[in-house]
């Protein structure tokens, strides 16, 4: 279905996205893509160091992955704006517990839009995201503006 | 401690090819792919790409970050402004799309800080924060401004 300005209405939802869980080889994809070298998110013995359990995602990476929630609903020829403030830490699963923190490191991203108006003559919205983990950690929220057909 | 003499530094100007294969390797990235198979056909096949609407293959929208680790990456960065690295925390990023990057465009970084300032209450750990914003303007070979990134680092 396309999406356009006269299909969405102020207090719509965007489709909730979730994504599998993370893991250190996610992190390690991410590191080398995004050149985020920051062994906060790969070395296990800097992490121990600095007094912490465990290496934790990138917030940039759970940035991504609301953009991919974003983009899987609005292409992003139509963003405009996209904000994050970033709240909390994620850490990736264990192999060696993966029941117990598989729920930890799956990000859902849900969307409610908030506004609707005219701008630089396009019809723009205004959606509110946040990314949570399945245990409901709040992990970013933020806002986009898209301008829609 | 972010040093404050640095407000209004720039950063020098840095020029680079916006790479076919590292769009389709950050696409994999941010979907959690383990192949660059699994992706969005429009972040490999310009086909594809130009049948949903694009002049070419465009990029995520958070793709922009790897800018910032362009030249020395995220150390340089650290020691141009004085960073601790055991406390710094990134807090907020914006993107502010004023047109489309596609894979092939010479991108120029032309980075700034633009602000520190001490948020908090330093008798109330926890609270207390330093406070770093960079702004970032991406310009391409034809000298528009395709995205304004702004930055905001914490050290607590």
């Amino acid at each position: 279905m396309t999406l356009t300005s006269e299909s969405i209405n102020v207090g719509d939802q965007m489709p909730v996205y979730t994504s599998v869980p993370i893991t250190r080889s996610h992190l390690v994809r991410y590191a080398g893509a995004s050149g985020d070298f920051n062994p906060l998110h790969h070395d296990e013995t800097f992490v121990r160091m600095i007094g912490m359990q465990s290496v934790i995602a990138h917030g940039m990476l759970i940035m991504g992955i609301a953009g991919e929630a974003i983009v899987s609903w609005t292409p992003h020829k139509y963003l405009r704006k996209f904000h994050s403030r970033f709240l909390g830490m994620t850490q990736p699963v264990d192999w060696n517990d993966a029941e117990n923190t598989k729920k930890r490191a799956t990000i859902v991203v849900t969307g409610k839009i908030v506004k609707k108006y005219e701008e630089n003559g396009e019809k723009r919205i205004r959606c509110n995201i946040v990314a949570k983990d399945l245990t409901g950690s709040r992990k970013l929220d933020g806002y986009f503006i898209a301008a829609l057909p | 401690m972010a040093d404050k003499s640095k407000i209004g530094m720039e950063f020098p100007p840095f020029t680079m090819v916006v790479e076919k294969i590292k769009i389709a390797e950050f696409a994999a990235a941010v979907g959690l792919k383990n192949s660059s198979e699994e992706i969005d056909s429009i972040y490999y096949d310009e086909e594809a790409a130009r049948k949903a609407g694009y002049k070419g293959i465009p990029v995520p929208p958070t793709f922009m970050t790897s800018c910032f680790f362009w030249t020395d990456g995220l150390m340089g960065i650290v020691k141009a402004l004085g960073f601790d690295l055991e406390k710094l925390l990134h807090s907020e990023e914006e993107y502010e799309y004023l047109g489309q990057m596609y894979a092939g465009d010479v991108i120029t970084r032309k980075m700034k800080v633009v602000d520190m300032y001490e948020r908090g209450q330093k008798d109330r750990p926890g609270r207390f924060a330093e406070v770093t914003v960079l702004e970032t303007e991406l310009i391409n070979q034809r000298g528009e401004l395709v995205t304004k990134v702004r930055s905001t680092m914490i050290e607590r």
